[in-house]
């Protein structure tokens, strides 16, 4: 009986030993999965499903290979909704890790950051928290300000509504802007207007190329409205590089290709169609498609520093990158382009032959730009 | 109980009297008064000012929120009140046409307006330029004649409405 009773003790400690380890092991599961979701987090929420249904292409194997082989390539910097509601700028790892917001200033909206060509500074523009940035306007809204790529040193250049559409020079010395009575050219230190030229037509987003002799952007002069052209920075010489509905262009690094939104007139299933990213020759001889998807409107086109990779945003409503909250931001390899993501049964029969590569899908941002180099700050 | 013919006739006259008074009404609003245009705005503004009767609007008049741009019509000059004009047929650029002048000024554009509410062909209209659009306006321009002609584009700062 004592046998039985000890017996009976050694269950009922048993019991005890393994009710512990039941609660020990259900204690280790759910903060195993507090901190994944936490590393969740912190990774730029990959491979997280977008605010509004994202039907981009995913691939898993595929999307995991092009992160590990984006991590460790510089920064990409973007302007996003911060916590508490306005737009601030973040900096975040190609595959989306190490996301940390450098601004943090709930009285401003902050957008367009540009890193200069060595990445030790940054321009962007600066508005109220009350006032919205117009997709359409966003360059000659607000303030221009200058900071270090870390977002610390933050500078206004000049007043409300000065400098507009101001671009980086090759050098980070001068910077190219754009009024109403023309292109001109100011030497950063002095605030001195080194240059002038007519706009020919230009009338938003000019981007001065890597180069140094050209300048892209919206221009009217073609014979259709929303062309996106080049000008020789030397003669003025201006030439369409893709007529009607274009905008966002900007540069590879060759300064011989040009990268822009572009919405084909009579979609099929659309009537007022779908904008998707495209790519052309500067001369304009040539353009392909780089990525569509129907249900999206692909804007914010950039491309890495080496010319390998290109940045955009897939929003499903037009113009709402700047008026909502972003949208989600998509990776691709060029050499993986021409790609549809979706069904995009309309856009899979004009174009056959897409090689539909993968895309790493990254948190939602506006207007994306990369840089190689390495921040010092924000390593 | 049946009415009496004259209380079907005192009704029918009645009626008679209220449609009369009816047609008489529309009559009296459709008559508009003869107006030159001529207003504070449109005399003052920009250099040029012209009585112009709008012969053609080329290409649909696009009303989408999400752009602002300028469309380009084509005018017979009627009458130069101020400043000078090349010829006697012009290209004006009108911005966001599909809204009345009253209400089209708006953060990129601020100085312009007018009486007219809608653009129609064959009106014609007192407006108040500028020229070329290029030194007063930066935006999309929908110009159906590029190619077809050289001359330069005036920009529209005020618009009203003649009526003979």
């Amino acid at each position: 009986m004592e046998y039985l009773a000890l017996d009976g003790m050694f269950f009922e400690q048993g019991r005890i030993y393994m009710r512990v380890w039941q609660l020990a092991f259900v204690l280790m599961i759910i903060t195993g999965a507090s901190l994944q979701g936490k590393g969740a987090e912190q990774e730029g929420r990959l491979f997280a499903e977008s605010n509004d249904d994202s039907s981009t292409v995913r691939r898993p194997v595929e999307v995991t290979g092009l992160s590990n082989e984006v991590r460790g390539k510089g920064w990409i910097i973007y302007s996003a909704r911060a916590g508490k509601g306005d737009w601030d700028l973040f900096l975040m790892r190609p595959d989306g890790s190490n996301r940390r917001n450098i601004t943090n200033t709930p009285m401003f909206n902050e957008g367009l950051p540009r890193f200069s060509t060595d990445a030790g500074r940054i321009l962007y523009r600066r508005i109220g928290v009350s006032e919205s940035f117009d997709n359409n306007l966003h360059g000659m809204q607000g303030e221009l300000v200058f900071a270090d790529s870390d977002g610390g040193n933050a500078e206004v250049y000049g007043g409300q509504g000065e400098y507009t559409w101001a671009s980086w020079g090759p050098d980070g010395k001068r910077i190219a802007c754009m009024s109403v009575k023309g292109i001109y050219f100011v030497e950063l230190a002095t605030k001195k207007v080194v240059g002038h030229m007519e706009r020919r037509g230009f009338f938003q987003q000019i981007t001065w190329s890597p180069d140094g002799k050209w300048l892209c952007g919206v221009a009217n002069s073609f014979g259709a409205s929303w062309s996106v052209a080049r000008m020789e920075i030397a003669t003025g010489a201006a030439n369409a590089v893709s007529s009607m509905n274009n905008c966002t262009p900007d540069w590879f690094p060759d300064s011989q290709q040009l990268i822009f939104s572009y919405r084909p007139a009579d979609q099929e299933g659309s009537e007022y169609g779908w904008t998707q990213l495209w790519m052309a020759d500067a001369e304009g001889k040539h353009r392909s498609l780089v990525y569509g998807e129907d249900g999206r409107h692909v804007y914010g086109g950039a491309v890495s520093p080496d010319g390998i990779y290109v940045l955009f945003t897939g929003n499903m409503q037009e113009d709402g990158d700047a008026s909502g909250s972003g949208a989600p931001m998509g990776l691709m390899r060029l050499r993986d382009t021409p790609a549809i993501g979706g069904d995009s049964k309309a856009l899979r029969k004009l174009h056959g032959s897409t090689k539909d590569g993968p895309v790493l899908v990254l948190p939602d941002g506006w207007e994306p730009h990369w840089t190689y180099c390495e921040l010092g700050a924000a390593k | 109980m049946t009415r009496s013919p004259i209380h079907i006739n005192r009704h029918a006259n009645i009626l008679l009297l209220l449609s009369l008074l009816c047609v008489l009404s529309l009559c009296v609003s459709c008559s508009k008064k003869p107006d030159t245009g001529q207003d504070d705005k449109v005399t003052t503004l920009g250099s040029i000012e012209v009585t112009a009767q709008l012969l053609e609007i080329r290409g649909k008049i696009i009303d989408d929120p999400l752009y602002d741009y300028a469309h380009v019509m084509k005018y017979k000059v009627l009458q130069v009140h101020r400043g000078k004009v090349d010829g006697e047929t012009i290209y004006v650029g009108h911005y966001n046409p599909a809204e009345p002048r009253s209400s089209v000024a708006d953060a990129r554009v601020r100085d312009i307006g007018g009486n007219l509410r809608r653009f129609k062909a064959t009106d014609i209209h007192r407006i108040a330029l500028e020229v070329p659009i290029d030194d007063y306006y930066m935006g999309g321009i929908i110009n159906k004649y590029f190619g077809e002609s050289e001359d330069p584009i005036y920009w529209a700062l005020w618009t009203n409405l003649v009526i003979k």
